[in-house]
C-alpha cells in the first residue's frame, strides 16, 4: 500500500477529521458547524501555500498539494450532478400532483433517463461515448449530435431576436452617459463588419472610399476595443479580482460561512 | 413624422422579428461576398502558428458548447488545418461541460478527413473531457497523466505514442483555448502566469471584449474575437495555404466568412433602429417641452 | 432532389419548434425546452461518469488499488455532498462541501492574484519618460482609464469633489466598455442565429428542392 506521507496527511485531514467531526455531531449540534470550518481552513490553505513553500510533502510530486487537485477533481464531477437530484424530486413531486404544465415534466424525464441512461450504458460496455468499435455512433453521441446540439444551438439563437427587438425600443440616449454607451456601441457595431462596402455596393464610383473609409473606421474600432475598453475591462478585472481574493481569505478563515447554509454567529 | 415614429415604436415585436429573420436569412441564400479585413490581434495568432516548427506541440481545449458553435468551430478548425499542415502534434481536450467533448471530436472529425496522412495517436490526440478545470491545469503543469490517465476511448497515455514526447504542458509549444466563459480565463490566469504557456484565445465575440485586458498586459499571444476573428483566421489560411481555399468556397457547409454577410447585414438593420427608435425618443422629448 | 435523412429532419424539428417561441408560447416550443432541460442532465451524467469517474476514479481503484486505495475519500466525499437532500442528517454534507468551495476559492485566490491583479496592473503603470503620440494615445489615456475606474469602484469611503469627478471620468470609460461589448455581442448572438438558418436552409430545405 502506498502510505506516503502526504497522501496519509490529507487522509487524516479529509477523512479522520470528518469522521470524527460526524460522530460527535450526532450528539452535540454545536460541533457541525466548527468542525466542517477547520476542514475547510486545510482545504484552502494548501493549494495557496503550496505556491510559496517548496516542500517536498507539500509541494512535491509525492506531496500533498498535487494529490489533492486529484481528489477534487472526482469531487467536481459528484458536485456536478447535484443539480440532477434536485430536478427529479421536484418533476417527480410535479407529475404526482398533476401540477400545471406537468406532461412536460415527462418529457424532461424521459430526456433525462434517456440520456443519462446512454450514458451509463457507455460506461457499463466500455464503449464510451464517442463512437463505437466499428467506427459508428454511439447512443450517447447520436442523441448529443440529433438532439442536444441542435436544441442548445437553437435555444441561444433565439437572442438574437430579443436584443433586435430591445435596440428598437429601449436603447435610448437618455442622459450623457448612455450617448456615451450607444455612440461607442455604433462605431464598434459599425467597424467590426464591411457596412461601408455594403451600402457602396450599388455604387460602383463610391467603393474605392468606401473601402478606405471602412479601414479607417476598423483602425478606430480596433483602438477604441485596445484602449478605452482594454483601461476599462483592466480596471473591472482588478477590482473584481480583488474582492473575490478577499472573500477568499473570508471563507477560508471561515468568516463567510453562509455556503455552508449558517448565518452570523453559527 | 411624429405620428408615423410613434406608430413605428408601438409595432409588433413579431414584425421586427420577421424583419431580423429575413435579414440573416437572404445572404444565406444570395450570398453577397464581402470583404473581410484582418486585424492585428488575429495577424499574431496566425503568425504565431506560423512560426512553430514540424514536431512542436499545440494543445487545442474544446472550452465551449453548441451554444457558441458557429462562433468557435471555424476557428478550432482553421487552426487544426494550419497545425495539420505544418505537421505540428496536436494535443486536443475539452474543460467546456456541455457539449465541448462533442464539439472536438465532430471538428476532429472533419478536418482529419481532410488530410489523410494524419494517424490518431501519432499526429495527434483526443484526451476527451475532464471536470474540475482549474485543479485539472494544475495538474498539467507538472504531469498530464494525473489529470487525463487516458485518451477519450480510455487508451492509457503510456500507450500513445504522441504523449511519450510530452509530459508536461511545459513541453507544449502552445495552447489554444476556443472558449466561451471563463474556462479560456483559467489558461491566462494560471497555465501562462504561473507555468509561462503561450497561449492564444478564440473567444466568443460576447466574451472578446474582456480578454483585450489580458491582451494588452501580455499574457496572450494573439486573438481570434468572435465570428470576425475565425473570418479573418479563415482569410489568412487562405492566403497562406492556397490548396486550403477550397474548404472555405464551399457553397454547402457554414464558414465564418459566409456569415459575415448576414453579421453585415444585420448590423446595419440594428443601427437604423437605434437611430430610429432615438430619432423618434428625441422629437417626443422635444414635443413634450414646447408643450411644457 | 433528395430527402434529407431521419437525422436532419429531427433537427430541423427541433430547431423549428424552439423558433416557434417567436410567435408566441405554445406545446411544441414546451416541449422542446422541457426536452433540452432534460438531455442536458442526462449529457451531464453521461459525461462525467464516462471521462471523469471511471478513468480518474473508479479504473484506478480497480486496476491498482494499492497505489491508489486513498482515492476513496474523494468518492465517499462526492456520496457525502449527496446527504443534504436527506432532511435528518443533511448537516454532514457540510463537511464535503466545504471542502469542495474551500479549496476551488484557494485555487482562485492564487489565480486572481497571479494572474489578474499582477499582470494588469503592470501594464497599467507606464514610464512617462516620453511624450510621443503613441504614449498619449494609447499608455496615458490606458492608465487614466484603469485608475479611475478602480476609484469609481471604490466604495468604501465616501467620494470628495476630487473623487467624484475622477469617478465620472471612469464612468465614461465604463460606458465606452460597455457600448463596444454591446456592440461585440450583437455579432456573436446574430452569429448563433447565421449558424440555425445555415442548417435549416443549406442542410434541409436545399436537398428537398433539388439545390443541394
Amino acid at each position: 500500500m502506498n502510505l506516503e506521507f502526504g497522501r496519509l496527511a490529507l487522509v487524516l485531514l479529509f477523512a479522520i477529521i470528518p469522521v470524527v467531526g460526524i460522530a460527535l455531531g450526532i450528539n452535540s449540534p454545536g460541533l457541525r458547524a466548527r468542525i466542517p470550518l477547520l476542514v475547510a481552513f486545510f482545504a484552502g490553505a494548501i493549494p495557496i501555500i503550496s505556491l510559496y513553500v517548496p516542500k517536498k510533502f507539500l509541494s512535491g510530486p509525492t506531496g500533498m498539494s498535487p494529490r489533492l487537485d486529484q481528489w477534487l477533481i472526482i469531487v467536481y464531477a459528484f458536485a456536478i450532478l447535484l443539480g440532477v437530484v434536485n430536478v427529479l424530486q421536484n418533476s417527480t413531486r410535479k407529475i404526482a400532483r398533476r401540477e400545471s404544465g406537468w406532461p412536460f415534466s415527462i418529457v424532461l424525464l424521459v430526456g433525462l433517463f434517456a440520456t443519462g441512461g446512454a450514458g451509463i450504458y457507455g460506461a457499463v460496455s466500455r464503449h464510451g461515448i464517442t463512437s463505437l468499435p466499428d467506427g459508428t455512433a454511439t447512443p450517447f453521441k447520436w442523441i448529443q449530435d440529433q438532439f442536444f446540439q441542435p436544441l442548445q444551438s437553437t435555444i441561444f439563437a433565439l437572442l438574437a431576436f430579443f436584443m433586435a427587438s430591445a435596440a428598437f425600443r429601449a436603447f435610448r440616449a437618455r442622459n450623457t452617459e448612455a450617448t456615451i454607451l450607444l455612440f461607442a456601441g455604433g462605431l464598434v457595431m459599425a467597424g467590426r463588419v464591411p457596412l461601408l462596402e455594403f451600402l457602396a455596393a450599388p455604387f460602383p464610383p463610391l467603393q474605392p472610399a468606401a473601402a478606405g473609409a471602412s479601414q479607417a473606421l476598423g483602425k478606430l474600432t480596433e483602438w477604441i476595443m485596445d484602449t478605452p475598453n482594454g483601461a476599462a475591462q483592466s480596471g473591472i478585472i482588478i477590482g473584481a479580482a480583488l474582492g473575490a481574493s478577499s472573500m477568499a481569505i473570508r471563507v477560508i478563515l471561515g468568516i463567510e460561512r453562509g455556503y455552508l447554509g449558517l448565518g452570523r454567529g453559527e | 413624422m411624429a405620428n408615423v415614429l410613434d406608430k413605428l415604436l408601438s409595432l409588433d415585436r413579431r414584425w421586427i422579428f420577421l424583419l431580423v429573420l429575413l435579414c440573416v436569412g437572404t445572404p444565406i441564400v444570395l450570398p453577397i461576398g464581402l470583404p473581410v479585413a484582418t486585424t492585428g490581434s488575429t495577424r499574431a495568432a496566425f503568425d504565431y502558428i506560423e512560426a512553430l516548427k514540424p514536431g512542436d506541440y499545440v494543445w487545442i481545449s474544446f472550452d465551449y458548447g453548441p451554444s457558441s458553435a458557429p462562433e468557435n468551430d471555424p476557428m478550432a478548425e482553421a487552426i487544426l488545418r494550419q497545425c495539420f499542415a505544418k505537421k505540428i502534434r496536436v494535443i486536443v481536450c475539452a474543460f467546456y461541460p456541455l457539449g465541448g467533448l462533442g464539439l472536438a471530436t465532430n471538428s476532429l472529425a472533419k478536418v482529419t478527413a481532410q488530410f489523410p496522412n494524419v494517424r490518431y495517436g501519432e499526429d495527434y490526440v483526443n484526451l476527451g473531457y475532464k471536470d474540475g478545470a482549474a485543479a485539472a491545469m494544475r495538474r498539467l503543469g507538472e504531469n498530464i497523466a494525473e489529470a487525463f490517465p487516458a485518451d477519450v476511448n480510455g487508451t492509457s497515455l503510456t500507450q500513445i505514442p504522441i504523449m511519450k514526447g510530452v509530459r508536461s504542458i511545459r513541453q507544449v509549444q502552445l495552447v489554444v483555448s476556443v472558449a466561451t466563459g471563463v474556462i479560456g480565463e483559467y489558461w491566462i490566469t494560471q497555465v501562462h502566469s504561473q507555468i509561462g504557456t503561450p497561449i492564444i484565445i478564440g473567444p466568443t465575440a460576447v466574451a472578446a471584449p474582456k480578454y483585450y485586458a489580458y491582451l494588452n498586459a501580455g499574457q496572450l499571444v494573439g486573438m481570434l474575437g468572435g465570428m470576425k476573428g475565425a473570418a479573418e483566421y479563415e482569410k489568412l489560411l487562405s492566403a497562406r495555404y492556397p490548396d486550403m481555399a477550397r474548404f472555405y468556397q464551399t457553397t454547402r457547409g457554414f464558414t465564418a466568412t459566409k456569415g459575415m454577410d448576414g453579421q453585415t447585414v444585420i448590423h446595419a438593420v440594428i443601427i437604423l433602429f437605434i437611430l430610429i427608435g432615438n430619432i423618434a425618443y428625441m422629437s417626443r422629448r422635444a414635443a413634450q417641452k414646447k408643450g411644457a | 432532389m433528395h430527402i434529407p435523412g431521419i437525422e436532419t429532419w429531427i433537427a430541423a424539428f427541433l430547431t423549428l419548434a424552439a423558433m416557434s417561441f417567436l410567435y408566441k408560447d405554445n406545446p411544441f416550443f414546451r416541449f422542446a425546452e422541457s426536452l433540452f432541460a432534460g438531455i442536458s442532465l442526462g449529457y451531464f451524467i453521461g459525461i462525467t461518469l464516462n471521462q471523469t469517474l471511471v478513468p480518474n476514479l473508479i479504473q484506478p481503484l480497480h486496476q491498482d488499488f494499492a497505489q491508489n486505495w486513498d482515492l476513496l475519500v474523494p468518492g465517499l466525499l462526492g456520496v457525502l455532498l449527496y446527504m443534504r437532500y436527506v432532511p435528518k442528517i443533511g448537516w454532514i454534507s457540510r463537511y464535503a462541501l466545504s471542502i469542495y468551495v474551500a479549496y476551488y476559492i484557494g485555487l482562485d485566490f492564487t489565480r486572481r492574484i497571479h494572474g489578474e491583479v499582477l499582470p494588469q496592473l503592470a501594464r497599467a503603470i507606464v514610464p512617462l519618460t516620453q511624450f510621443d503620440s503613441h504614449t498619449i494615445f494609447y499608455s496615458l489615456i490606458f492608465a487614466l482609464g484603469v485608475f479611475s475606474v478602480l476609484i469609481y469602484f471604490f466604495f468604501s469611503k465616501e467620494q470628495d469633489a476630487v473623487t467624484r469627478r475622477v469617478a465620472r471620468l471612469g464612468i465614461w470609460f465604463l460606458m465606452i466598455s460597455f457600448g463596444a461589448a454591446f456592440g461585440f455581442t450583437v455579432m456573436g448572438r446574430v452569429a448563433l442565429l447565421i449558424g440555425r438558418l445555415n442548417f435549416l436552409i443549406l442542410d434541409w430545405i436545399y436537398p428537398m428542392v433539388g439545390l443541394g
